[in-house]
């Protein structure tokens, strides 16, 4: 009973996780279309332009040349950012130190996850428990000591220390945990395989003992699950957008395009902006081709 | 100033709340011949200034703020502020940046990365007030207690334990104007967000729910601009009177006889200038001129109501100011039926009329518009002109306008122009695209009231003052004349009050100039000697 109860719990922590981030994207995604804020180097620019940070803009009549994207560029600078953390390895050595064993501790216990569902689906040879034991171990070693150095630099760094919340602290607690049971159990007897095979018994209605270091770890991985989608980590996937919907994002209007009448849409929507000057009650279009109401001295 | 030593909201609501100067002995060393400078501290405002305004945390105001009468005055302005923030979260009121703000607002991971980036940050000491997420960390705790359903669920656990006051507000406000929106924290931030553009949006918030913005932005700048014609206030008479001036300087400087060309109809390009060169740098509206001329290219001036002045300060406070000059520029010019437009040398107006207009003017409007530094490129680079560069055979390096290079990528082309009119180019460090801001920048070098003036020459310009001397350091002697490049009008304003107030002319001999003003002094036919050499 307590093993489908578990279940249930990690069922609910990953369907909660799955709809929050869906809700999350889903929410970015459908903003309206933002005036352009884009930031160079814009990486899906052409290499002699990407070096130097350049763009479209540089070129004479760019209107009528043929736009060049650099699908290869922007791949790179992704396969920079995913792997290597490049931003903070640059600009921050000292937090790279630990924040790349912890986002290589959090791929490797993806990948680990993936692998405790084939798992359950029947991929159990040498070669399952090969790649679940290295991933699931050195995962949560990286993890454990990702999570135990940030956590240290929170509490100590006084750059970082005003700005670390209790929440904070707590989120790399329960990771720094998490990290250390996936390694432990990757060391014990039966290894990840074994509590996968488990898992996938209980679920299959035949009640196999839950070995209690896997029952800790599936209950507090689902807690994490649960609460994930609801805290600033959702920059796993925000990241695309912050990237290539505002950054990288230098699409300039063509009349007729769909971005055209979604912009035409915008300038429906009414304003109900307050200051004198603004003349509300109006809808953007209006308020945009109309001269601000005359001032008092002294503004508003 | 206040310890910041806890984990809590309060740690950052107690340096807010704080109004302690920034300490001269902090601020970022300066290379020889400024070993020995000392610089006093920041005046604080005095006792009657004090009794009307709140200045900010750090003892300084820009946006003037009155301190709110009596009780009811007091809760309405932080009503009115939480009412701003919620209409800053919605699509209907701010479609125009909504994506980018939720999602700089909702992903920060507080890794701190983005502060050594900042040139006002790391310029004065390292300010905890000044870091670039400080302002925006207030903002997201305000948001998280006062606004979020269950803000007032475990606020000290998660760290948004902050109470609202008329005085936050009023800081908060003054904060916004400690940051030039340069975006080099931005370009820092390994998750791709963007405190510049938080910091723009709150002064987005002020202006349009509270009426509350810096004098010289709105009604010194927009609404004068869209009253007048122009945010230095000046009309079409006085148009007519500086231009007739400046083709009899054209005659006495080059020799040459230039009309300024003025609405003509169907031309190639409307060129639009900064109306503060015109009264504080005439010398770069001649230059253009001569230029445009000798390489024969058909252009004209507008002197219609704002199609004159290429600024648009609603870029940096408010969309809906930044709306309206922006859809005038673009009336002028269909209006004058131009081919394309070009904007001058200035930063701001390229980043307004470029590519931030680009998604909201109307089809009906549309107009090609191209920066000057590309035409000017195309001239000088396929010989339209006849150069000599020994003409300008003095140390030259080039200031990057933040908007011109981060916000807009045009990085090339006015290398290209200066390696064939500045034989003796030098980069600063860093530059191009992560160049440090002038110090001037969202407005900040046309303010100087009360004690702004000397804030911006001491700190937000003081990272600038360090590379330019670094860039010279090999001729740093003042018997060395050298020109210091800064292709904007806003960088120029900031280089005039910033090389002033450090006596760089008859410390270390730097005159700041314009882009076109090196390329006529190179110009085979015109005579020599266009760069004046004196700082002014």
């Amino acid at each position: 009973m307590a093993g489908e109860v578990l279940l249930g719990w990690v069922a609910v922590g990953l369907v909660v996780f799955v709809l929050g981030c869906g809700w999350r994207a889903w929410r970015y995604r459908s903003a309206p279309v933002h005036l352009r804020w884009d930031l160079y180097p814009v990486a899906h620019e052409p290499k002699a332009r990407r070096e130097h940070g350049g763009s479209y803009l540089e070129e004479k009549e760019w209107w009528k040349k043929p736009r060049e994207r650099s699908l290869w560029g922007e791949l790179l600078a992704m396969l920079g950012e995913i792997v290597l953390l490049q931003g903070v390895r640059e600009n921050n050595r000292r937090l790279w130190r630990a924040s790349l064993p912890f986002h290589w501790g959090l791929y490797l216990l993806v990948v680990t996850s993936l692998g405790i569902f084939a798992a359950a689906l029947g991929w159990n040879g040498p070669g399952a428990r090969l790649v679940l034991g290295v991933a699931g171990g050195a995962g949560g070693l990286l993890l454990a000591l990702g999570a135990g150095g940030l956590l240290a630099l929170r509490s100590a760094d006084a750059k970082l220390k005003p700005y670390t919340t209790p929440l904070d602290r707590l989120n790399l607690g329960v990771l720094l945990v998490l990290g250390a049971l996936s390694a432990s159990i990757a060391l014990s007897e039966g290894g990840v395989l074994g509590a996968a095979t488990a898992l996938a018994d209980t679920a299959r209605g035949r009640p196999a003992p839950i070995p209690p270091l896997v029952a800790v770890h599936a209950a507090v991985g689902a807690l994490f699950l649960f609460y994930l989608p609801f805290t600033r980590m959702v920059h796993l996937f925000a990241k695309y957008f912050t990237y290539h919907k505002v950054r990288w994002d230098d699409e300039p209007l063509e009349p007729g395009s769909p971005m055209a009448r979604r912009l035409r849409a915008a300038l429906e929507y009414g304003v109900d902006w307050s200051a004198e000057h603004v003349g509300a009650g109006r809808s953007w279009g209006e308020v945009a081709t109309s001269l601000p109401p005359a001032e008092t001295k002294g503004g508003e | 100033m206040a310890e910041a030593g806890t984990a809590t909201a309060d740690a950052l609501a107690r340096l807010l709340a704080g109004n302690e100067g920034c300490d001269p002995a902090r601020l970022v060393p300066l290379p020889f011949p400024y070993e020995d400078w000392r610089d006093e501290a920041i005046p604080p405002l005095t006792e009657s200034q004090r009794a009307r305004i709140e200045p900010g945390p750090d003892g300084v105001s820009a946006a003037q703020i009155p301190i709110p009468g009596g009780e009811e005055e007091r809760e309405r302005l932080v009503a009115g502020f939480l009412d701003g923030l919620r209409k800053l979260l919605t699509r209907e009121n701010n479609w125009t940046f909504l994506q980018p703000l939720l999602l700089s607002m909702e992903n920060c991971v507080k890794c701190q990365t983005c502060a050594e980036a900042c040139p006002i940050y790391t310029g004065s000491g390292r300010m905890e007030v000044y870091r670039p997420t400080f302002r925006a960390e207030i903002l997201r705790k305000i948001v998280a207690r006062h606004l979020k359903p269950a803000g007032r669920l475990f606020p000290g656990l998660r760290g948004h334990d902050i109470e609202l006051d008329w005085e936050t507000v009023v800081k908060l406000a003054e904060l916004s104007y400690r940051c030039t929106l340069c975006r080099r924290c931005a370009q820092a931030c390994p998750v791709g967000l963007d405190n510049g553009l938080i910091t723009r949006e709150i002064r987005k918030l002020f202006s349009q729910e509270l009426g509350i913005h810096m004098p010289e932005l709105h009604e010194k700048g927009t609404v004068k601009q869209l009253e007048v014609g122009s945010s230095t206030g000046l009309n079409r008479a006085g148009l007519a009177d500086i231009m007739e001036f400046a083709e009899e300087d054209i005659r006495e400087k080059t020799g040459l006889d230039i009309k300024i060309p003025f609405d003509v109809e169907g031309a190639e390009y409307l060129v639009m200038h900064n109306a503060g060169e015109f009264l504080s740098w005439p010398e770069n509206l001649q230059a253009f001129a001569v230029i445009l001329e000798l390489a024969g290219v058909s252009w004209t001036l507008s002197s219609e109501l704002v199609g004159y002045d290429s600024v648009n300060y609603g870029l940096f406070y408010d969309d809906v100011q930044y709306a309206r000059v922006a859809l005038k520029h673009y009336e002028v010019a269909k209006k004058l039926g131009v081919e394309k437009m070009m904007v001058g040398e200035c930063g701001h107006a390229h980043k307004a009329l470029m590519p931030i207009a680009d998604r909201l003017i109307p089809d009906s409007l549309r107009v090609r518009t191209e920066s000057c530094l590309v035409v000017l490129e195309d001239i000088v680079v396929n010989e339209k002109i006849l150069l000599d560069p020994s003409r300008n055979d003095f140390p030259v390096t080039l200031h990057d306008p933040c908007n011109i290079t981060r916000s807009m990528g045009i990085v090339q082309p006015q290398r290209n122009i200066l390696a064939r009119v500045a034989p003796r180019f030098r980069e600063m460090e860093p530059h191009g695209v992560s160049n440090y801001c002038c110090g001037g920048g969202s407005g900040f070098a046309i303010c100087s009231s009360l004690n702004f003036g000397e804030w911006r020459t001491r700190v937000s310009g003081r990272v600038k003052l360090r590379q330019i001397l670094e860039a010279f350091s090999d001729c740093i002697e003042p018997e060395t004349k050298k020109y210091l490049c800064a292709p904007c009008s806003n960088c120029k304003g900031q280089m005039r009050d910033l090389l002033g107030y450090y006596d760089a002319w008859n410390r270390c001999g730097i005159l700041y100039g314009g882009l076109v003003e090196l390329i006529v002094n190179a110009m085979v036919d015109v005579r020599e000697g266009f760069i004046e050499w004196n700082l002014h």
